[in-house]
């Protein structure tokens, strides 16, 4: 091993702590690999895994079109524009991405359990105990998350090309979708990915408000979580091996397009 | 095209603007159509600084900055119809070199057939059509330079800013594309305000000429006049003259 600082005992010594890091992460992943996928095929036979892999992905989907469709134009306004209270708005957006995720779910449970939920309920949109449910509490859950993903990449763009294409005639409007949003182009596909992938795997939040009920509200962890209850180890390795799949295909393709923008800003 | 040959297009009054610890005081000049005026001045002198306010980037301390009789502080940016040069280009990364330069009229709603005859002309007159397809990572700099001063000229607004515009050219280039510029402003009738460090480019390409030093403007004089003008002693030394002699 060369390190490029120079050599000593501390190179070895932090290769070393890096070693039992990823040890400790990658013994976890070599079970989940090696064990599931032993599992998954026989378990792939029983509908609630198809019914748990559906809703998730399903749900994934919806969710992270809804987060996107609420974060762009947020980290639009948060980047783009000065106001009284950004400041404010920025911290209750952090503040929520570090609180526990069972905190928000239980937040969401007593808001949704309120008159205002039972209206909600009334006018055929129930969210406590449904599927519905599952969709808002991975909204709630990823939308700091992916505020700040977008806020990230349109700080990352070069301002004075949407100054230049002010002076061109362009409108706030056409600025941000002739220039903004292509110069973000990349880092926003990769955002969705990530946020997409985090959808999936949400379960703080779901399980406290619409709980795991089989073939009701049972996601892909939640189906874990079900799994393991009933001491059927198996069937918990084969989705916890989907799970692992799924974020590998997705943080691969997320690097992917890294590399893609890295690759085609060295050129400009 | 318009005949506004002695209107006014941009007119600084007693313009007071701070950034960090710099300012520019008290500027204050005016520009027609169809004139060209330099500014000259070190590195760090506020040249840009000056560019960004007349366009309406940076908001002044005191004074203002009318373009065609309007604050441009008052209109929005997309109304202000100035045509902004910045030093690094600032062209689209993610559009060919004809879509840069089309950029303003597509803007504009103009058929798209119109839109391509447009830029085909003037691509022709600045030498760049055979390049017109290629992306602008792609270009060097001399073909990069031409795209962002043909995108800048191609919507003719009445005021032209250039910053620096041929900083990072060949002399022969450089010569060529002043040359360039100055018949088609004079021709679409712009005023055009252009800062630079370089003494050949001002007086090759500008009407008059004014020297800003430590944000401050020393004098505008007719570009003729440059070096047998009365200027202070730190313009002087700026323009490599000898100081004044005093009886």
């Amino acid at each position: 091993m060369r390190n490029r600082s120079g050599g000593g005992w501390f190179p070895l010594f932090c290769a070393l702590l890096a070693l039992t890091a990823l040890g400790l992460v990658g013994s976890n992943v070599a079970v989940i690999a090696v064990r599931g996928f032993h599992s998954l095929p026989a378990c792939l036979t029983q509908p609630e895994v198809r019914f748990a892999l559906g809703l998730s992905v399903k749900s994934a989907c919806i969710s992270t079109a809804l987060c996107f469709l609420l974060a762009i134009p947020t980290a639009y306004t948060l980047t783009r524009s000065v106001f009284p209270g950004r400041r404010a708005a920025e911290i209750v957006l952090e503040l929520t991405m570090s609180l526990p995720y069972i905190v928000l779910g239980l937040s969401m449970l007593i808001l949704f359990s309120s008159p205002a939920g039972k209206w909600l309920k009334e006018a055929g949109f129930p969210v406590v105990f449904h599927q519905n449910g599952v969709i808002l509490a991975q909204l709630i859950v990823n939308l700091p998350f992916a505020v700040r993903l977008c806020s990230a990449a349109f700080q990352g763009a070069d301002r004075k090309l949407e100054c230049v294409a002010g002076l061109l005639g362009a409108s706030p409007a056409q600025q941000f979708l002739t220039v903004l949003l292509p110069l973000s182009r990349n880092a926003l596909i990769s955002a969705v990915i990530l946020v997409w992938s985090r959808a999936l795997g949400e379960f703080g939040a779901t399980l406290m408000l619409v709980g795991v009920t089989r073939m009701k509200t049972e996601t892909l962890p939640g189906s874990i979580y079900l799994a393991v209850s009933t001491n059927n180890l198996d069937a918990a390795l084969a989705s916890a091996f989907l799970l692992l799949v799924i974020s590998a295909l997705s943080l691969t393709a997320a690097n992917l397009l890294g590399r893609t923008g890295k690759q085609r800003s060295r050129y400009v | 095209m318009c005949n506004r040959q002695q209107d006014e297009v941009l007119r600084l009054e007693n313009v007071s603007v701070r950034r960090g610890t710099f300012s520019l005081n008290q500027i204050s000049f005016s520009v027609s159509a169809g004139e060209i005026m330099a500014i000259l001045g070190r590195t760090g002198a506020g040249k840009t600084l000056l560019l960004e306010t007349a366009a309406g980037f940076c908001r002044p301390e005191a004074g203002r900055v009318l373009c065609l009789g309007e604050d441009v502080h008052k209109t929005p940016v997309h109304r202000r119809n100035i045509g902004y040069l910045y030093q690094d280009l600032s062209l689209f990364p993610h559009m060919t070199a004809a879509a840069n330069i089309g950029y303003g009229l597509a803007l504009r709603r103009l058929p798209r057939e119109e839109i391509r005859t447009r830029v085909e002309e003037i691509a022709q007159r600045f030498g760049i059509l055979r390049i017109l397809n290629q992306y602008p990572g792609t270009l060097s700099g001399g073909e990069q330079q031409r795209v962002a001063l043909a995108r800048a000229l191609m919507v003719q607004t009445p005021l032209l800013l250039l910053d620096e515009p041929f900083s990072a050219l060949d002399p022969v280039t450089r010569e060529e594309l002043c040359c360039l510029v100055r018949d088609v402003c004079q021709e679409f009738q712009c005023a055009v305000v252009l800062v630079t460090h370089d003494f050949r480019e001002a007086t090759t390409l500008a009407h008059r000429i004014g020297v800003l030093l430590d944000g401050r403007l020393r004098g505008i004089v007719p570009a003729v006049e440059l070096f047998r003008a009365d200027w202070d002693d730190e313009a002087r030394s700026f323009l490599g003259l000898k100081p004044n002699t005093r009886e």
